[in-house]
């Protein structure tokens, strides 16, 4: 059975049950555990490049999100979850079913001001405002989530991970803070992350090493949200049989920043990231070097009814921070400058037509390719500079 | 009628709706060991920052649905956000693991007897009198 049908098998039965269970909805939340869910089928649109399927000049229907989550808390203090996650994006995404997460949370101080906790398992990585519901429609600024921050090129290697994580938080006068540090192992398995890393899919195989994830937030009682978010890798290459790469390593670092402001029904938002890659002992097709990419967003969200929104962003990604317009990579490469760059308008309107169905419609002017599909759009060559793009999404959930 | 007369009308009757609209009242099972709470305990809790009782007891939180009318006024008048945002909170703590999302119950009948028949419970109701066998809340 192919990918495409069987995600039609999946979405047929995943839809006949949601139809079938909303008298069950109640039975699934007691005392001590809760079960939720959702599931989302977005329609892409675009001029020029292709994202997340055929979407060129087309209409690509290989957006599809569904999840089935559950908590067990069989002590005050601990609780256990996980989450099914089924999701299908264009040639990025064709794992179809898969475990999300799995981490049990003990919480050994838990008073009205002081919470603290550990954390293990496969664990949900905390990084920026939205990363960790990133596959949550309803949690979303938008149907898609700002590509500058949040790449879903390298959403495998933020999504989760084998890991433990020591976290806690702390009400006072001041406001809210909270925090988590951690030790990670980061999936770089995938061929996206190889894409965005490597530049390409190569015969070898990445392999993520002893990482530090950590994450400082401020809540202040001006209902405004300061976070840094850093995270510190080391990946290590294993070549496969014919490479013309070496046993090379990367040492990846990011630091990212975020503000958010809400006032009223209104919310605005900005987070600014500098990813910085150290490439070494590749060999000659790969030279050692470092570079630092810059991603930035700004976007305010209107809650104008109680059921609507609108939605307003601006992003922009230099892949290197240090020849912002791609013509040294040009030269050097002969590729196309403008995958070194991507700046993004993108309007956005969300319809909650009731408390579990939500309708959303999304449009994008761009310029640059630096964040576009790799595995959409494999010819380098046929990927062009300017190019628009519109998407609707209909999620459900119970 | 007059517009002036319409007009002192409509301020009786605003005046005499809101206090009818603001009363939700906070309701707990009897077994949760305190009778008042602080405004920031109580948004602690429907936050899910705090998750448990002082007695150690874990706390169970009951909600209306997002779009009930007692619903609206608890959120607004006793947590001071709009429900599209606690509904946020709930979804991004709930759906990360780091936190239980509270039980939706249809209607304040099922509020009522949930939270008397469910140790550790809190809710809420549009009307500040007593029920047999759920302890009112006081906040301070």
């Amino acid at each position: 059975m192919t990918a495409s049908r069987l995600s039609g098998w999946i979405n047929l039965l995943l839809g006949g049950w949601l139809v079938a269970t909303p008298v069950m909805a109640n039975d699934m939340a007691g005392p001590d555990y809760h079960i939720q869910g959702f599931a989302a089928q977005g329609l892409i649109g675009s001029t020029n490049n292709n994202f997340f399927g055929k979407s060129r000049d087309d209409v690509s229907t290989e957006f599809t999100e569904a999840g089935l989550h559950g908590m067990w808390r069989p002590l005050a203090s601990l609780s256990l979850s996980g989450q099914l996650l089924y999701r299908q994006a264009g040639a990025t995404d064709e794992d179809g079913l898969r475990l999300d997460y799995a981490q049990a949370d003990w919480q050994f101080v838990n008073t009205d001001a002081t919470q603290l906790g550990i954390k293990l398992g496969k664990v949900k990585l905390p990084y920026g405002l939205y990363n960790e519901t990133r596959d949550v429609p309803f949690t979303r600024p938008g149907i898609l989530l700002p590509q500058s921050v949040y790449l879903d090129n390298s959403r495998d290697l933020l999504i989760a991970a084998p890991g433990v994580f020591l976290h806690g938080s702390h009400v006072h006068d001041y406001g809210t803070i909270d925090y988590s540090i951690g030790w990670i192992r980061p999936n770089f398995g995938s061929e996206s992350v190889e894409y965005s890393f490597l530049g390409n899919t190569r015969p070898g195989k990445l392999k993520g090493q002893d990482s530090l994830a950590s994450r400082l937030r401020w809540d202040t009682p001006t209902d405004s949200t300061l976070m840094l978010t850093y995270v510190d890798t080391r990946i290590d290459y294993a070549p496969g049989r014919t490479d013309t790469l070496n046993a090379g390593n990367i040492h990846f670092r990011n630091l990212l920043a975020t503000v958010q402001q809400r006032l009223g029904t209104v919310t605005l938002t900005a987070e600014y990231g500098e990813p910085r890659g150290e490439f070494n002992d590749f060999g000659a097709a790969l030279p050692n070097n470092v570079r630092t990419a810059q991603g930035l967003y700004l976007q305010g969200e209107w809650r104008f009814a109680p059921a609507w929104e609108v939605m307003l962003r601006h992003e922009l990604i230099y892949r290197d921070k240090t020849d912002k317009s791609g013509r040294r990579f040009q030269a050097a490469t002969g590729l196309p400058a403008h995958t070194m760059y991507m700046r993004d308008w993108v309007m956005g309107l969300r319809w909650d037509v009731t408390p579990s169905l939500m309708l959303r419609t999304e449009y994008h002017h761009l310029n640059g390719t630096g964040l576009l599909p790799g595995p959409d759009n494999p010819n380098f060559f046929s990927r062009e500079q300017r190019w628009n793009m519109w998407l609707l999404q209909a999620a459900y959930r119970f | 009628m007059n517009a002036h007369k319409l007009i002192r009308q409509l301020f009786v009757w605003i005046l005499l709706s809101a206090p009818l609209v603001a009363s939700a009242g906070v309701i707990a099972h009897p077994g949760v060991g305190v009778s008042t709470l602080s405004s920031a305990s109580l948004r602690n809790i429907y936050t899910l920052r705090q998750t448990q009782w002082p007695n150690r007891l874990a706390i169970v939180i009951f909600v209306l649905p997002d779009d009930h009318p007692v619903h609206e006024t608890f959120s607004k008048e006793k947590l001071g956000m709009y429900p599209y945002r606690l509904r946020q909170t709930w979804d991004r703590l709930s759906f990360s693991g780091m936190a239980k999302a509270p039980i939706e119950v249809r209607d304040e009948q099922e509020m009522l007897a949930q939270v008397r028949s469910t140790p550790g419970a809190i809710g809420y109701t549009s009307k500040d009198i007593s029920y047999d066998g759920i302890k009112i809340i006081r906040l301070d």
